[in-house]
Order: C-alpha cells, then structure tokens, then sequence
C-alpha cells in the first residue's frame, strides 16, 4: 500500500514537471498528433495516378494515335506532353516535368498492317524506382493489350471466330489475385510503418527526457525523495505518464490507420494492440538503458534518437532483409521496430493465426532485459550527485 | 570615416569571436559532435549498408502442379528461369501453400489445374491461377513481373508451334504472335537498384536535419550560457547582430564544406551512386542548398531556450520532410496545400534538384525552379535570423541590466538592513 502511494506521488510530481517543461509536454501530447495527421493527409489518396509522361509519334498514323490514347487512358500515366525528338523528352525528364518518354517509330502503322514485327520504346526514369514501376507496369500492359487487339483483327480476318481467335491469341491465360493488400496501395505499405516509427521517436525522447532531466538539472534527489525514497516506485511513478500516454497515442493510431486510411484489418486486434504495448515498453528500456550508460541527457538523446531513426530502413519494409547482406540482415534485428512490423504485416494485412505473432512479442519482451541490467547503475547516478548537472 | 572604419573593425573582431566560439562549442561537446559530424558519415553509411544489395533477386514462390505433365513443367521451368524468382516449393495442394504463405517461405503461388495440358493439346485455352503476397512491395512486384513473363513467354511459344503447324512462315508467325514488341529501358538507373534510387535524396534530407538540429543545440547554448553576453567587445553595451549571423553561417559552412565533400567523393565512389553531374553545377547548387539550411537552422535557433529542445522538437520531422521532399513518394499523390506548406523546406527543392543534377546530368538551368526557390529561401531566413538575433541580443541586455539592477537593488537592502543592526 506504502508503494502504491509512493508511486503516485512520484507520479503526480512528474505530471507537475511535464507541465514545467513545454517540450516534454509537446512530445507527449501535440507532436504525436500533429504526426499521425500528416501520414493521414499523405496517404488518404493512396495510389499515385496519372504520372506525366511524353509520346514521340514518328508515324503520325491512327494506329498510333490510338495507341497513344490507351496510354493516356491507363490509371497510372497521363500523355502531357506530345513531342518531336528523343531530345526534347531527355530535356522534359532533367527538368522534372515527366518521368519517361514512349517512342513509336515510323512505318508502325505500316508494319502492322503488313504483318510485319514493329516495336514500341520506352525510357522510363530509373531515379525513382516507385514511380518506374507504376509507369512500367501500366506501359506493358497498355502495349500489350493492344497487341492481342491487333491479333484479334488479324486472326478474325483469317476466318476464325472470335473466341477461336482469343484462345489463338493467348492459349494460356492466368487469374491474379493478389493477396493482402489487394489494391496493392502505397498508404497500406507505408502508414502502418511510419507511424509506429513515430510513436517510436517520441517514446525513446520522452523516457529518456524524464529520467536525463532529474541528472541535468540536479533533481534526482528530490525525485527518489519524492516517492519515499524507494527507487522502484520513483521510476514506476516516473514513467507511468510515458507510457500511458503513448498507450492512447497508440489508440488514435490504430484509430487513423484502420478508419481513416482504411488498412485492413484481418486478424487480431486484441494481439496487435498487445503486441504495440510490449513495443513501447521495450523502446522505453532501451532509453532507460542508454540514460543509465551516458549519465548525460544530451548525448542520451543523440544516441537514442539516432538508434530510433535507424529503424526503418532495416524492418525490411521497404527493401526486404532477405536481400539485404549477411551481416546487415543479423543488424536488423537488434531493433524492436522489426518484430512490430512483422506483427503488423501478420495481424493487420495477412490475418495470420495469432500464433504466428507469439515470437515476435517474445524477441521485443528480451529487450526488457536492457533495462534490468542497467538499475544497479541508474540507481547509482541517480544518487551520487557527481553526475548531475551535466550540462 | 574613423566612425566608419571602427564599426568594420569591431565587426570583424566580433565575427572572429564568433566563429572562435563556435569552432570550439562543436568541438568540445559530444552532443553536438555527434548530430552536426558523426551523424553525417554514420547514417549515410549504415543506411547504404543496408540498402546496399541494391536489387532483390530470387523471391522464393511456391508451385501448385495439378496437371504434373511434360506441359505445366515447362511452364515451372519458364516461371523459375528469370533472375527475379525462384521456385523454391512444390507444394501439393493449396492448404499447404497458404502455410507456406505465413510463415514467409513463399511470397507467390503458381496453381496449375489438372486440365492444363489436356486444354492446350485440344487447341482451346487453358487458364492458371497466380496468388501474389502484396503486403511487401519489392517482392510483389519481382513475383509478379517473372510470374506473368513466364506465362506470356509459354503462351506466345505455344501460339507460334500452333501456327507453325497451320503451315504459317516464320516472320509472319512471329508478327502474329507478338506483333509489338515492347522494348523499355530504365534510364540513369538501369538495374532499378534501391540504395540508388533512395540514398542521394536521403543524404540531401540528412544535411538539412543535422544541420537544423546542431544549429538549434549551440542556440540554447548560447542563451543558457549567456554567450551574448560574453562576447560583447570591451566597451560596447551590446553585440552587433550581423557578425553574430555571419559569423554562425560562414562557422557552419566551412564544416559542411568538409563533410559534403567527403559525401559527394568519397561515399558516392564506395557505393557506386550516379555521378552525371558536372562538378561545378553541383558545388554551386549545394552550396545554396547549405546555406539555406543554415539560415533556416539560425532563424528556428532563436525559438529554443534549452540545448536540448532542438532535437526533442525536430528530430520526427526527418521523415515527413524526407516524404515531402517528393523524391521518393511520388509529390503527385500529395494533396496541393500540403505541398505548399512543403515548400519553406529547403530540402523540398535541395533533393530534387540534386538527384536531377547528379543522377540525371541536369543544369542549372534544367532546375531553375529549385535554384530560384532557394535564393528565395536563403533571403528570407537570412531576414528571419537577422530578426531574431537581434531581439536576442536586446533580451539579453534588457535581462542583464534587469539582473544588474536586482543585484544592485539587492546590496542596497543588505547594506540598509546592516546598517539599520549597527
């Protein structure tokens, strides 16, 4: 009962210091949601459409017109610019207005109706791999349609009906069906990474700020003090607010991904929220441990910070840790951020059996240990007033 | 004239000051070592590590085989043969596919039906299933590009051997069979490698930050420390603000001189990153894409009272600014406002026209747009900073005068209350 009222007061004089502190309060309150409406705003609109691209009709025929409408009229591409010379198009692409130019040669029409093989080009800009793709894949199947349409015609001249012709046309025909993400949406990919990573951010600055700040500004004494001198309840008390308010952080984020940008949600929520609590304790750790190894609440922030914006580029989300090198890939899992994506993937898009999550959960409780480790000598710096005032 | 000639001296003397003080300020904290020096050769380099395989080949898919005919196998074979996938399971039925689906063993399935071989044989069309794993993006599209390419190759061979057998020609059963070839060639990048693609915008955003987070860090230091105070020159109430801003820019360019330097050689050389663009083009345009970073970094400094605040207010926004930056999620899908708002980030116009310089060969005059929204920046936080400097330096009079009079007012008391005892 003492160590409950210890806690709360250690607590209530945290509350009191949040408010005394305008940045500490700003990363537990208005940035998380300033944050999280960005990504909202971002990725409401999800795919890209209607990318600026270039034709060069060299044949001036109406195949080709007609060809260069279907491209035009395909999602992802838009004609904007009709133009004489491959010059021109390299000119548009260095200046930014397009990312590719279709080439289609002289005699195309011609070709075609003489049953010869003609070609179509494309250049498309290699610098955004993203765009090159949508452009690519909205290209190839542009062309190709238009060539079996061309096949149709041929075929049915011959004689043959058109289901004959069809089945002539294409003898194997496939079904797609894309699992998981169905619409294949960028915001699907990218929001339920980015704003974890956020929560990420500033639940490492906030634990980090609340135990460093007692150590800068000479305070720990009143700290420990305040919960009656028992070091666990001063540092239950103390971080209670943290994580209580990146849990309803984490609600609202849940909230935007599920209801606003309309992620799927297909498997447990009960596990995913489970699995996003065990995420913030385990980065709340790794702060106590980097506060409680530098005993500086400077260089903690600029470690931890920079440790936290790490993360994203090796959860394997957008470039997989299957491609990445030997070494890298073992790099990859020093980051609780790896496990919660995987969780993420598994319980919000794939609806995999709640088992599949259960060894993620358990690596991001290991990162527990960090913390555990490292009491004996947070309770020392905490004590000893030659590590305070580091400025 | 004298008056004139002493104003460029104190000027100097103060800009000297300055700089000295900020030389030794990143120097000797660790802190501030690590964001505005280590950041800068750190994460381009373990970012690049990680990205550093470039391209994914060998996405593992699974193969349904119902047909199991000398015909589906040859449609395996086509699936597997391209560099992107590999076909790494044959599984019996799709139960045991979809087990291999969670636990990330496959990330695509070829079901082929019992009737495949028997379709084709009689003339007629015969249709396979593909199931794609799309909830990761560059292994969807890799199975899915070598999937569908290995069933067009299949299907077109089979249209040609049936023409053949009509007694078709050659050419014409080629022509009928593919009557467009599509050719397309990825320019600037032609295997699509992924370090390529994001790292030069990503070192671009990384100046900017460190650049706003260092710059924020001294700030509070300055104000904390009362650093205006100091180095006032003898016999002058105040400092002047004008060394103080181009002391603290001309401070953090020459650093940045060396650390972009060292990006732009060295790191590129490592990692094999375009080098298109001529070397003059992109020392002028970084240079103005420095500054502006600086001037801003100088203008957002005046708003912090604590050394710490900086990178607890602006560390979250690296990603934002990176999205808003258009390199690499396309700005196209972004609503109009926002990307208006995006425009008071120099990095905004910074990565844009730099990957345009250096990976596509662009001029100065090809990002003319990102060249003139610089210069509009550097002008307009130079105004900012030169603001808010100034009303530090009278704040930081007004405060020591106001403490000076405490003080004063202080002494006086002790001296009444003692005498009043005696």
């Amino acid at each position: 009962m003492r160590f409950l009222r210890n806690i709360y007061a250690a607590f209530a004089r945290e509350l009191r210091r949040i408010w005394d502190f305008p940045s500490y309060m700003m990363l537990l309150t208005v940035l998380p949601v300033v944050s999280f409406a960005f990504f909202a705003v971002v990725f409401e609109s999800g795919i890209p459409h209607d990318l600026p691209i270039a034709v060069v009709d060299n044949d001036h025929s109406s195949l080709s017109r007609k060809l260069t409408q279907m491209i035009d009229a395909a999602p992802e591409t838009a004609v904007r610019y009709g133009i004489t010379d491959m010059d021109e198009g390299q000119r548009l692409i260095r200046e930014g207005k397009i990312h590719a130019v279709v080439l289609i040669p002289s005699f195309f029409e011609k070709n075609i109706l003489s049953n010869t093989q003609t070609h179509v080009e494309a250049y498309v800009s290699g610098v955004n791999i993203l765009t090159n793709g949508l452009i690519s894949k909205d290209l190839q199947t542009t062309v190709t349609t238009f060539g079996v349409g061309i096949q149709l015609q041929i075929l049915m001249k011959q004689g043959l009906t058109e289901a004959q012709a069809m089945s002539q046309a294409m003898p194997v025909r496939f079904d797609k069906h894309v699992l998981f993400n169905p619409y294949t949406n960028y915001g699907y990919y990218l929001s339920p990474s980015f704003m974890p990573m956020m929560i990420m951010i500033f639940t490492v600055l906030a634990t980090v700020f609340a135990l460093g700040s007692e150590l800068r500004y000479s305070t720990a004494k009143d700290w420990i003090g305040s919960a009656g001198s028992s070091f666990g309840a001063a540092i239950t008390g103390k971080l209670l607010p943290v994580f209580m308010s990146m849990t309803v952080m984490s609600l609202l984020m849940f909230f935007i991904l599920f209801d606003i940008i309309n992620v799927p949600l297909n498997g447990s929520f009960g596990m995913l929220f489970a699995g996003c609590l065990v995420f913030i304790l385990s980065y709340m750790g790794i702060a106590v441990f980097v506060v409680a190894v530098t005993a500086d609440l400077r260089l903690a922030l600029s470690l931890g910070g920079g440790y936290s914006v790490l993360a994203f580029t090796f959860s394997g989300l957008s470039f997989p840790i299957m491609a990445m090198y030997g070494g890298v890939r073992i790099f990859s899992r020093i980051f609780p951020f790896t496990y919660f994506t995987d969780m993420i993937v598994d319980q919000a898009l794939r609806g995999a059996p709640v088992s599949y999550s259960l060894p993620d959960m358990s690596y991001m409780l290991l990162f527990l240990l960090l913390p555990a480790v490292v009491l004996p000598r947070l309770y020392r710096i905490s004590t000893d007033s030659r590590y305070w005032g580091k400025m | 004239m004298s008056k004139f000639r002493d104003t460029v001296r104190s000027y100097r003397r103060q800009l000297y000051a300055v700089m000295r003080n900020e030389y030794a300020t990143i120097f000797s904290d660790k802190g501030v070592m690590l964001v505005m020096i280590f950041a800068l050769l750190i994460y381009p380099t373990i970012y690049s590590l990680g990205y550093g395989a470039e391209v994914l080949r060998n996405v593992p898919v699974g193969v349904v085989d119902m047909s199991k005919t000398a015909a589906s196998r040859h449609l395996i074979d086509a699936v597997g043969m391209g560099p992107n996938t590999v076909v790494a399971y044959e599984l019996s039925d799709m139960t045991e596919a979809q087990r291999k689906f969670y636990d990330r063993d496959i990330y695509g399935i070829l079901y082929i039906p019992n009737d495949y071989e028997q379709k084709l044989l009689g003339g007629q069309m015969a249709t396979v299933s593909i199931y794609l794993d799309a909830s990761y993006m560059l292994m969807y599209r890799q199975a899915f590009q070598e999937m569908v390419a290995g069933i067009n190759t299949t299907g077109a061979m089979v249209e040609f051997q049936r023409l053949i057998a009509k007694g078709a020609h050659m050419p014409q059963a080629k022509a009928i069979t593919q009557p467009v070839i599509y050719e397309s060639h990825a320019l600037f990048n032609p295997y699509l490698g992924y370090g390529t693609f994001v790292m030069p915008p990503i070192i671009i955003v990384i100046i900017q930050q460190t650049l706003l987070v260092g710059i924020g860090m001294i700030g509070g230091t300055w104000r904390e420390h009362g650093i205006y105070g100091k180095l006032k020159p003898a016999g002058s109430r105040r400092m002047s603000t004008f060394p103080i801003v181009v002391g603290k820019a001309l401070a953090y360019a020459s650093l940045y001189a060396v650390t972009t330097f060292y990006l732009m050689t060295v790191h590129y050389r490592l990692f094999h990153y375009p080098m298109n663009g001529r070397t003059l083009t992109i020392v002028i345009f970084l240079a103005m894409y420095v500054f502006a970073c600086i001037f801003m970094g100088i203008a957002l400094s005046t708003l912090f009272r604590r050394r710490e605040n900086s990178l607890m207010m602006l560390l979250w926004t690296s990603i934002p600014i990176f999205l808003l930056s258009g390199a690499s999620y396309p700005s196209e899908a972004m609503p109009e406002w926002l990307r208006q708002i995006a425009y008071i980030f120099p990095s905004t116009h910074g990565a844009p026209g730099f990957v345009r310089i250096q990976s596509m060969g662009a001029s100065l005059g090809d990002v003319w747009p990102e060249v003139r929204a610089l210069v509009r920046l550097i002008v307009i936080y130079m105004g900012l900073s030169f603001i808010g400097i100034h009303f530090l330096v009278e704040n930081d009079l007004a405060d020591r005068i106001r403490h000076r009079w405490h003080r004063r007012v202080a002494r006086n008391r002790i001296a009444r209350e003692s005498s009043q005892k005696a």
